[in-house]
């Protein structure tokens, strides 16, 4: 484990993908603006060539541009994260301080969760290379719209988000958390509200705004009275803390602030109120990323404060002290999230609250994690293993589907609006391999196998089941640890999720196309790569999951 | 060479299927009408190449198994492969006398359906959902691998989920939807109990042959897992399997799926995949638990017997063909379940053979009602009159089919309920009234339907309103093969039940041996 105190040319080789986020940004806001402009020197003639403003050059005026530059940035810094993954180990790991202080640590753990940021918003990224957010304009408009100057800001927004996220990943301090976190958080909140010219896009962005203001305001406040019981927010001094001395009242009152604003961001029951909201008046693909990047980073943040700082032999049992509460979040959560989604008509808010109930199955397995040393005492590392890895791989997996489902809907979008059901409807006659991709994102979500949805889902409840049986030896149901009936839940609320995800591939194969939208859709070939690499990947590692499994397990290891 | 049938027969059909379906997925409506033809006979010559697969492994031209003296716990043509090592699944795959005859009753419907079917509208996407289905209703029959299984099980829902949804009837969306969701549900809890069992073993693993044998070792001396997990692992298991079987009070999406589906999916559902509950509770929870099977034995015989009573009452009452037809499912169905809990070789046996004889028996009802349906475009029996006049080949088959299903001598479902009365007699004693009375019923209904189908209206007969005064057709030359050539298997096995049932026989005598239950 090496230490790097100064920022140095080896920072940069160890924070590659993050200056290559970085670069990208700032060529994104230079490249655009490149021209003939001169600079006068003031009191004479002298003009002198700056390159900057006046008319752009034809090279770098093309509308497409930023896109291409983000798309390339993503891309670029997702290569770079995975060689990391492919080459690391678990017990690898560099620590970056400034002045005595740990900064970031880039290790396995911090890095897959950068994959699943880059991933999705790379995704995102090549998806809105077609179309902007240009609410309900006819496609014959978008080349009017490239020109606008929106397009740079949209994307400069994706790459701060993706900055915003690679800090949370690899923050060593919860200062430094908070702060990624606020920069991601920001760069969603226009990103939700740049569809400005629909009331939708404005009263969600405003409402996600409101309410996730208020949470962080929450979290920010459970972090000062961190601060005040241990006179630090370095995740080590925290965890040490809290080993000496326990929980506290106001370590738990800190703790479940900070958590307030961490189950925001995975819209977990009951804070997931803006999140319909969000979801349907953001355009699709940034629908896409809050229900993917941006839940996986609140989730990340969970994991750290709960596996990290409060370490699970506070209780006499060993379990760790937030088991109940987590529990019942969960339990809450996934069901609240299933029975509203039954009940929702416009495909988006379904999917909102399709990603609330998985938020649920993600609590649950978290939950199991604060049972870790219950009957398995002399185990404990390996049975936390099983099931963070199981929750890094529905992470990683999610993108895929939640994702590629929202493009789907993205689609539809460009044509004119995705709002209600019916806009699915006859998906099938006309264009029936986006059905067949938007049927398969379905059967993933609800879990039927083979699709990687399933493979998920089966490893976290595995993963809760194995901590719940402990030793292995039980003489009855009732004496397994109660994490088992959150499985139990997690399987009920699976068939019943089985409802609305079917209904979907019922009204886009047997309804009858609404009126105006019978032949095949807009053209949009970015898009359509984005949802056909989404395919595959549901396909594939419902198939052949072996390897990202192992990859989760080793990031998994890391985090010990 | 050493060739995996087994594993070819389950990946063949399905990466066909997939083929097939994307190579005319872009093309525009008339375009893919042209291909319905070379693609039904792309599937017709897969599903026939799969069938003499089948046959000739039972003849013994490929491998060389005595299929009459595999033991309990045996398999044949087992192959095993690494899937996902992480999680120590594999793809393994083998055939004992429980899972063979299912095998080889696949490949035989198959094609069968395939020429009944013949004119299916659609076809170039129908005849590949065929091939999947069918793939897949193998792959849950030769798996030997808990995962493996599950994903074949919830497989099999996908194409009938479209099957019946792109061909079925009016009520098809909320038909195909109830179906797919009782399954999915039933099947989830399933899979929860199989998760907890993996990790309550000593040895983890999904194989299920090694899980058997670990099993069977601590339930010698003991009780596996101990009587009250056992217990509760047996019922999350029983349900997902009594759902699919279907057993009263879990069979109400049977009727509505059945009258929706198209006559292909029918005969599929009916033939193959009911059997799959039936085959999942002997080869997981029976082979698994048989100290909770012993527990529950009269609670399996009581829903066992209210299926029976009750899906024949209600086919009393029914006007609409199909669903009569479906009730009687549900009842024979019931068979099965009392069956295994009369626990005895016999019982089992008959329950085996009775899943292998309403096999076939079944699929030629719901070709009787496909081309009622299709020619006379109606599914009511009181639509149809003087069959015998106008239709002679429907109302032939319609009356083998009919009395072969309420049990007439010589023909294959009379073997099976026979054995079972006998077995039953020897369990329950007196209650045999229950079964016997509802033979009674079975004839009523079967005998009143067919009067007023075939019979009634004799010469004053007008053809039936739903026609609209065209003339009144008979059935088409590939209905009539599909036809014959099931009721030439249901007198084959009638006569000569012996060809499987002596595979059976070993299979039910070795495992309750194995398991230490009943007279054996």
């Amino acid at each position: 484990m090496s230490t790097e105190n100064d920022f140095d040319m080896d920072m940069i080789e160890t924070l590659g993908p993050e200056f290559t986020v970085f670069v990208g940004l700032l060529l994104i806001m230079v490249v655009p603006n490149l021209g003939n402009g001169t600079f006068r020197i003031p009191g004479t003639p002298i003009r002198l060539p700056w390159f900057l403003g006046g008319t752009r050059f034809k090279a770098v005026a093309s509308p497409r541009l930023p896109g291409l530059l983000a798309v390339l940035t993503m891309a670029l810094a997702l290569f770079q994260v995975v060689w990391y993954l492919l080459d690391a180990t678990p017990a690898d790991g560099q620590d970056i301080m400034a002045g005595g202080v740990f900064i970031f640590k880039v290790n396995m753990f911090s890095r897959i969760f950068e994959a699943i940021f880059f991933a999705a918003l790379l995704l995102a990224a090549i998806a809105s290379l077609d179309r902007l957010p240009i609410g309900s304009q006819k496609s014959d408009d978008i080349d009017v719209l490239f020109n606008n100057r929106r397009q740079a800001d949209f994307y400069i927004l994706m790459l701060t988000s993706a900055l915003g996220m690679s800090v949370v990943a690899l923050a060593q301090d919860m200062f430094v958390l908070f702060v990624g976190l606020e920069l991601a958080s920001f760069s969603t909140y226009i990103l939700v509200a740049f569809h400005k010219e629909s009331r939708a896009g404005s009263e969600g962005g405003a409402k996600y705004f409101i309410v996730g203001s208020v949470a962080s305001a929450v979290g920010l406040y459970g972090l000062s009275m961190l601060y005040l019981w241990a006179g630090s927010l370095q995740f080590h001094e925290l965890a040490a803390h809290w080993e000496a001395q326990g929980a506290t009242s106001l370590s738990m009152m800190a703790l479940g602030f900070v958590l307030v604003g961490f189950a925001f961001k995975i819209s977990a029951a009951p804070f997931h109120f803006a999140a319909p909201d969000a979801y349907s008046g953001a355009n699709s693909p940034v629908a896409g990323v809050l229900a993917t990047a941006s839940k996986a980073m609140g989730m990340l943040g969970l994991m750290r404060v709960l596996l990290i700082i409060t370490v699970p032999e506070a209780t006499a049992d060993g379990s760790a002290i937030w088991i109940g509460l987590l529990g019942i979040l969960a339990a809450v959560t996934m069901t609240w999230g299933n029975i509203a989604a039954l009940g929702s008509e416009n495909p988006k808010r379904m999917l909102a609250y399709s990603s609330v109930a998985h938020a649920g199955y993600m609590l649950a397995a978290l939950t199991a994690i604060g049972a870790w040393n219950w009957g398995l005492v002399d185990n404990a590392g390996v049975a936390m293993d099983v099931v963070v890895a199981a929750l890094l791989f529905h992470m990683f997996v999610l993108v895929f589907f939640k994702l590629g489902a929202f493009l789907v809907l993205g689609v539809l979008e460009m044509e004119g609006g995705a709002s209600r059901l019916s806009s699915l409807a006859g998906l099938g006659k006309r264009e029936p391999l986006l059905a067949v991709a938007m049927f398969l994102f379905m059967i993933s979500l609800a879990g039927v196998p083979p699709m990687a949805g399933f493979l998920s889902k089966l490893l976290v409840i595995m993963g809760i089941v194995e901590v719940a049986t402990g030793t292995g030896s039980l003489s009855s149901i009732g004496d397994a640890h109660w994490v088992w009936w959150l499985a139990l839940l997690m399987v009920i609320n699976s068939a019943i999720s089985m409802f609305y995800y079917l209904r979907i591939g019922v009204v886009m194969y047997f309804h009858e196309p609404e009126e105006g939208r019978k032949g095949p859709l807009a053209s949009g070939a970015s898009i359509r790569i984005a949802i056909a690499l989404c395919a595959i990947g549901t396909v594939a590692f419902g198939l052949v999951g072996g390897e990202l499994i192992d990859l989760c397990r080793d990031a998994a290891e890391s985090l010990r | 060479m050493n060739v995996d049938y087994l594993s070819m027969m389950v990946i063949l059909p399905i990466l066909a299927s997939i083929f097939l379906l994307i190579l005319t997925s872009r093309l525009n409506p008339a375009a893919r009408a042209k291909f319905d033809a070379p693609v039904r006979m792309a599937a017709f010559i897969i599903s026939l190449a799969m069938f003499a697969v089948a046959t000739l492994m039972f003849l013994g031209q490929i491998g060389d198994v005595g299929w009459n003296d595999i033991a309990f716990n045996t398999f044949e043509f087992q192959e095993s492969y690494v899937w996902i090592e992480q999680l120590g699944i594999t793809w393994t795959v083998g055939v004992d006398g429980l899972s063979f005859p299912m095998v080889w009753l696949t490949t035989l419907l198959m094609p069968i359906t395939i020429i009944a079917t013949w004119n299916e509208k659609a076809g170039a996407t129908y005849f590949p959902l065929m091939l999947m289905l069918g793939g897949a209703l193998i792959g849950v029959f030769v798996a030997l691998d808990m995962f493996m299984f599950y994903v074949f099980w919830e497989l099999t829902l996908i194409p009938m989920f479209f099957m019946i949804l792109k061909w079925g009837g009016k009520d098809r969306k909320y038909a195909a939807q109830k179906f797919f969701i009782y399954t999915f549900t039933a099947s989830v809890i399933m899979l929860l109990g199989l998760l907890t069992m993996y990790f309550l073993m000593d040895t983890q693993t999904f194989n299920m042959q090694e899980m058997v044998v670990q099993a069977s070792g601590a339930n010698a001396s003991g009780v596996w897992l101990g009587l009250e997990v056992q217990k509760v692992l047996f019922i999350m298991l029983m349900l997902g399997f009594l759902v699919k079987l279907p057993a009263a009070p879990f069979h109400t999406w049977l009727p509505d799926a059945h009258v929706q589906a198209p006559t292909g999916g029918s005969m599929m559902l009916a033939g193959v995949m009911l059997k799959m509950g039936a085959y999942g509770m002997f080869r997981l929870p029976i082979s698994l638990f048989p100290h909770a099977l012993e527990e529950f034995q009269f609670i399996i015989m009581m829903i066992g017997l209210v299926s029976l009573v009750w899906g024949a009452i209600v086919c009393l009452g029914q006007t609409n063909l199909k669903k009569m037809v479906a009730y009687s499912s549900v009842s024979h169905m019931g068979v099965i379940l009392l069956g295994i809990a009369s626990m005895q070789p016999l019982g089992w046996a008959a329950a085996l053979f009775m899943m292998f004889a309403h096999g076939i028996i079944s699929p030629m009802l719901f070709a009787v009602c496909g081309a009622f349906k299709h020619h006379y475009h109606s599914m009511e029996i009181g639509a149809m009159r003087g069959m015998a006049k106008h239709s002679p080949w429907l109302a032939t088959s319609m009356m083998f089919g009919w009395m072969a299903s309420l049990g007439l001598p010589l023909l294959a479902g009379f073997v099976a309920e026979l054995m079972l009365m006998v077995a039953y007699w020897y369990a329950y004693g007196w209650w045999i009234i229950f079964p016997g009375l509802v033979l009674a019923i079975t004839a009523a209904y079967y005998l009143w339907s067919m009067q007023r189908t075939i019979f009634e209206g004799g010469e004053a007969t007008q053809p039936p309103e739903s026609l609209h005064g065209e003339p009144v057709p008979d059935i088409d030359n590939s209905e009539k093969i599909a036809m014959l050539l099931l009721a030439a298997f249901t007198i084959l096995f009638g006569i000569m039940p012996w060809i499987f049932l002596d595979m059976m026989d070993m299979w039910t005598r070795s495992a309750m041996a194995f398991l230490g239950l009943g007279g054996a």
